[in-house]
């Protein structure tokens, strides 16, 4: 069964049309980049996911049940996370108070959640930090820590929001060989990045935004060649 | 083992608040003048309420200006259970923290979608309502003559050791409550409340257990208060009262589970030896929190941890990284 349908969903800021219809689908186990030229949605597409934005027109379904309207706490606990394109983190907590706090909220019993999260620190090469409060990391450091936090409990769907820009090529190494791991056992994701080369090497599929709409839907080798997304991030005259 | 880490609250933190509570309780051998134990016991009601403030705007970043206002619902829930009914103390301060919970539970769902500035102003309403709602309720609650309260016993001894009983236990409560996963949903939601929600912290149901939880300590306060003063007034409320909560929570250490209730003794008491300048004390404890919010951030507690991790790290050079 598909695990994430958006269908015609459509949202507007004022007199901007963020999102006028956009529609794809996820299946379980499948690691599908989003990409489009800045404004073109997608962004606005993973706050309506995840419930920090209302959609004003069209459907979302997780694992068949509609989830359009439900709060961020509720969309949390039936296994949708997130990364924020500006990191979020709870600065004046440790690097592991941040990772317990989300298997706590997420059920797991404080030592089932302490241990997810020594061993989630140690798989992002965190362990050095693991008793600094977060504010004190540093931008990279604070990327892998809000990442690693969608992973505390495996979620049904993790929506990544740029995880890999202005990272450290090593870090962002790290982050890759984490997301291709998870992929082999099974996890589902859906990357939001601009950075091509790695969406090329990560994603089997891509889905392409712009204007609020989805204009290419294929392999990722297929979109990149695609005249119509050629178009829409340089102009008619290149493609 | 005792699980240290650097979870916050964390064993230091709860042995110096047994610590500050230890030299209270040695103090009438010293402070023999009835008059300054006096001082000391009021120094406890505002420890009190000093830490129920604290659990809501140091551990869950939400900034109230109601505090006093709820001290005063409690010394006036007992006392005019005590005036009317004659209900006895035990009874009537255990109304005082009902009422005064469940009043904190309806202003916290209220206040829910309100941060900052807006959150203040809001809370700051309800004090000034409830305590002009008091003052001019005249016949019912004699308004500015203010209410004769019954008292519990005799000895002033008793209620010292009583108030530092309870004192202990909301300590106590405190901490075990920070330290459980309570307290990380509640800083979680202090240091970002979207990012708590997307996690999957339900913020309303913390929110509004952190309201009513710190509403019912203040209630407990003030109920034991108006039972050892033995009469109440609507100056209970005074928004200088929240002025000086706040001062004693900002100076001690915002967030800090010892800080507070050591700088309640260090403000109290030292109001009491300003007492002779008159309105200057407000003036004086208004330029320490400005100058604490400004240059120490962490209070007098969070120096103290800072010298003490100096003097440590000097003590033993750090390990060698692997």
């Amino acid at each position: 069964m598909t695990l994430l349908a958006i269908a015609q969903v459509s949202k507007s800021f004022g007199g901007i049309r963020a999102l006028a219809g956009a529609t794809f689908s996820v299946e379980p186990s499948e690691l599908v980049g989003l990409i489009g030229p800045n404004g073109s949605g997608k962004t606005t597409l993973i706050n309506i996911l995840s419930g920090h934005l209302a959609a004003e027109g069209g459907s979302v379904t997780l694992d068949g049940r509609a989830i359009a309207g439900m709060r961020p706490e509720a969309l949390a606990r039936r296994g949708i996370q997130r990364t924020f394109q500006i990191t979020r983190a709870f600065p004046r907590m440790s690097v592991l108070d941040n990772l317990m706090v989300v298997g706590c909220a997420l059920g797991l019993t404080q030592d089932a959640a302490e241990q997810r999260a020594r061993a989630l620190v140690h798989e992002l090469s965190l362990t050095r930090v693991i008793d600094l409060d977060a504010g004190h990391l540093s931008g990279g450091q604070l990327k892998l820590l809000e990442f690693g936090s969608c992973f505390m409990v495996p979620p049904r769907i993790a929506l990544l929001d740029e995880p890999f820009a202005s990272v450290h090529p090593t870090m962002k190494e790290i982050m890759a060989g984490f997301i291709r791991a998870r992929h082999k056992e099974g996890q589902t994701f859906l990357v939001v990045s601009h950075d091509m080369p790695v969406v090329v090497e990560l994603c089997p599929r891509t889905v392409c935004m712009n204007a609020g709409v989805v204009i290419a839907d294929e392999s990722t080798r297929a979109v990149l060649t695609d005249p119509v997304v050629i178009e829409a991030y340089l102009g008619q005259a290149a493609a | 083992m005792l699980r240290f880490g650097n979870r916050d609250p964390n064993g230091g933190d709860l042995v110096v608040s047994l610590g500050i509570l230890a030299l209270v309780a040695v103090a009438p051998a010293y402070v023999t003048n009835d008059y300054w134990r006096g001082v000391l016991v009021v120094s406890m009601y505002f420890a009190m309420l000093a830490a129920a403030w604290n659990l809501l705007a140091g551990y869950t970043g939400q900034f109230s200006l109601a505090p006093a206002a709820f001290g005063m619902i409690g010394a006036y829930v007992t006392g005019m259970l005590a005036y009317y009914y004659g209900v006895p103390p035990l009874i009537g301060i255990a109304a005082a923290i009902v009422v005064a919970a469940a009043i904190g539970f309806l202003l916290g769902r209220i206040v829910l979608r309100l941060r900052g500035p807006y959150l203040a102003l809001t809370t700051l309403s309800f004090a000034e309502i409830v305590r002009l709602v008091i003052s001019n309720s005249i016949d019912i609650t004699r308004g500015d003559l203010g209410l004769n309260v019954p008292g519990i016993v005799n000895q002033r001894i008793v209620y010292y050791y009583l108030m530092l009983v309870v004192l202990l236990a909301v300590q106590l409560g405190l901490y075990f409550l920070l330290r459980s996963r309570a307290g990380l949903y509640l800083r979680a939601i202090r240091d970002d409340e979207t990012a708590a929600a997307s996690r999957g912290v339900k913020v309303v149901v913390w929110k509004t257990n952190a309201f009513t939880l710190s509403a019912a300590i203040s209630g407990l306060a003030g109920a034991l208060y108006a039972h050892f003063a033995q009469f109440i007034s609507p100056e209970l409320g005074l928004l200088s009262q929240t002025g000086i909560i706040i001062s004693m929570v900002v100076i001690g250490g915002l967030g800090t589970l010892p800080g507070p209730i050591g700088a309640a003794f260090l403000v109290y008491v030292a109001s009491e030896f300003l007492r002779d300048f008159g309105g200057y004390q407000l003036i004086i404890f208004a330029l320490l929190v400005i100058i604490f919010g400004r240059f120490f951030r962490d209070g007098l507690w969070g120096m103290v941890r800072k010298l003490v991790a100096g003097a440590k790290r000097r003590a033993a050079p750090p390990a060698p990284a692997e």
